[in-house]
């Protein structure tokens, strides 16, 4: 069984971004198809629950699910084509894009593409973080909030961001309060960033509200501390933490053992560049925008003409920034297919991503991922996780092989497992920086090649039988 | 489930996870519905056999990668339960040993 499809503008994801350009494009007259991989809309912001699921009282739920249905409700009005359940793995001409539908391959052609692929967590490395038991924090949201399943026993938030806020906060809300948030900056260093805060009230009282909730539940959040260790036999047990400075490096004499069974840990997001670089789209490092990052112009077109980036992928900021920048990528596309979109509409779309970015740079520059952080990454610590790669061997073939980091892919093997180097890149790209002494352009990142996602022979053979 | 949280889960069905029959809830992800029951390591890697678990449980790392209904490499944390699956987590499988 084969897919084919013709549509005007394909949005690649169906989380704020892509949402809220596809209702912006399907309001100036484009034909609009979202594709996504997950089985409901609404990304992992908006994320859906389940059709299964009974929800007796509407009301009661968090406002991310009222404002998730009520931009699904406008899209899905708009007449915005939802296909969900639909991996986009390739690209292999101009204007078309490899699918996966279940067990069905296709092909998607569109006049525009607007890549909304969004992010996906960072976590630094340090020895024990294989164990089981040791999560992410975006995971552990996932099985409360739309899953309605909390890990067990004694829960510990780590890394770095607000996030962790948020995640306490829906942990909190199910009933699995966390034990304790060790966050890896500290008050004081934010201070200097102040001035910047004036004129987003809005994000402002956000902020202190998830605050109060978490204060008012008694977890006690500590700053300046990162976990240096996850320990246990067959599951994780404790970790170690210590103090660390300004860099993120630990202070000698400061170790401190916390008795823990489910570790949530995370540097903030890494854009999810995976499509827009094979789809040839120049990328630049950015590391406040959380690393490789698509150049665009201010209207989201990327380098390659009619492809259009937007949102988390177009570089961290969260869902306020998403939503901005999903309706401007709209706006742009349809412009670009020669559909009216009045001056007006574009300016004030352009101004309101603009005040939104300066808030996400903000919130980026205030939890800046600190160098030291890496330093937990002792030669036995294992960086790929798929194909069990530790630090040592990406060391000695960064000092063999030189600055870039797809030589010691090719002689490590890092990264070509499973997850196609999308945990491990970031820290490949590191370490193979810090070994050889060069910039994180200078190494590069990981070829990118169909399929971006693992996907069956069988399936493809029908492509080629049809 | 508590009936006074706002969510109520499918209807209960049964999934039998290395041949033994367990109770999972309609809606879920076989994810959810293996920590549910209390798996927290789901399969031993292939070179040094160490235990892992759910870890990004949004489809990034491939690291809950069970097999469902005979096909291998599906990932728990996207697969839906269905009532009858037969799921076999790699953590029953025996380790490799390369012939001497």
């Amino acid at each position: 069984m084969t897919v084919e499809l013709d549509t005007d503008i394909a949005v690649v994801g169906a989380g704020p971004a892509g949402l809220a350009a596809a209702l912006a494009a399907a309001g100036a007259g484009a034909r609009v198809t979202v594709l996504d991989e997950y089985p409901e809309p609404g990304g992992q912001f908006y994320k859906q629950l389940s059709s299964e699921f009974s929800v007796p009282e509407r009301a009661r739920l968090d406002d991310d699910y009222t404002k998730g249905d009520e931009l699904l409700a406008a899209v899905r009005d708009a007449g915005v084509t939802l296909s969900p359940e639909t991996l986009v793995w390739g690209s292999f001409e101009p204007g078309t894009l490899s699918v996966m539908q279940g067990h069905a391959a296709g092909t998607v052609r569109a006049r525009s593409i607007i890549v909304a692929s969004g992010a996906y967590e960072r976590v630094v490395a340090f020895p024990g973080w294989d164990l089981p038991g040791v999560m992410t924090p975006g995971g552990v949201q996932t099985l409360v909030k739309n899953q309605q399943v909390a890990p067990r026993g004694r829960i510990v938030l780590g890394g770095s961001g607000p996030f962790l806020l948020a995640v306490a906060k829906s942990l909190i809300a199910a009933g699995a309060k966390p034990a304790v948030i060790y966050e890896a900056t500290r008050p004081l260093e934010w201070l200097r960033h102040a001035p910047r805060l004036w004129g987003h009230w809005d994000r402002i009282s956000e902020a202190l509200h998830y605050r109060r909730l978490i204060a008012a539940a008694g977890v006690p959040v500590r700053f300046g501390r990162i976990v240096v260790r996850a320990e246990g036999d067959a599951r994780l047990e404790r970790v170690v933490l210590m103090e660390c400075d300004g860099e993120g490096r630990p202070i000698p004499g400061t170790e401190q053992i916390e008795r823990v069974d489910t570790l949530c840990i995370g540097y903030g997001f890494v854009p999810s560049v995976q499509l827009a670089r094979l789809l040839g789209c120049t990328h630049r490092y950015e590391l406040r925008r959380g690393g490789w990052v698509p150049e665009h112009n201010e209207e989201m077109e990327s380098s390659v003409p009619s492809v259009f980036v937007t949102g988390e992928v177009a570089g961290i900021g969260g869902a306020h920034v998403a939503l901005a920048e999903g309706r401007l990528a709209g706006l742009g596309a349809a412009r670009r297919l020669g559909l009216q979109v009045a001056d007006a509409a574009m300016a004030d779309a352009r101004q309101e991503r603009l005040t939104r970015r300066r808030f996400g740079d903000l919130v980026n520059d205030v939890f800046a991922l600190k160098p030291g952080v890496y330093d937990q990454i002792g030669d036995d610590t294992l960086v790929c996780r798929c194909e069990e790669v530790t630090a040592r061997q990406i060391r000695e073939a960064a000092t063999e092989w030189g600055a870039d980091v797809n030589f010691v892919k090719g002689v490590t093997r890092c990264g070509m497992g499973y997850c196609q180097g999308r945990v491990c890149g970031g820290m490949v790209e590191e370490l193979t920086a810090r070994t050889v002494g060069c910039s994180r352009e200078a190494v590069g990142a990981f070829r990118v090649r169909p399929p971006l996602k693992p996907v069956q022979v069988g399936s493809l053979a029908d492509l080629a039988r049809e | 489930m508590n009936s006074n949280k706002p969510v109520v889960p499918g209807a209960v069905i049964t999934v039998f996870v290395d041949g033994q029959p367990v109770q999972a809830r309609r809606g879920q992800t076989l994810a959810a519905a293996l920590l549910a029951l209390g798996h927290s390591v789901l399969r031993r890697t292939r070179h040094s056999g160490k235990p892992r678990g759910l870890f990004c449980a949004m489809g990034i790392c491939y690291d809950c990668v069970v097999t469902v209904n005979g096909e291998t490499g599906v990932r728990a944390c996207m697969k839906r339960v269905e009532d009858g699956m037969q799921v076999i987590s790699p953590a029953q499988f025996k380790r490799y040993e390369p012939r001497k």
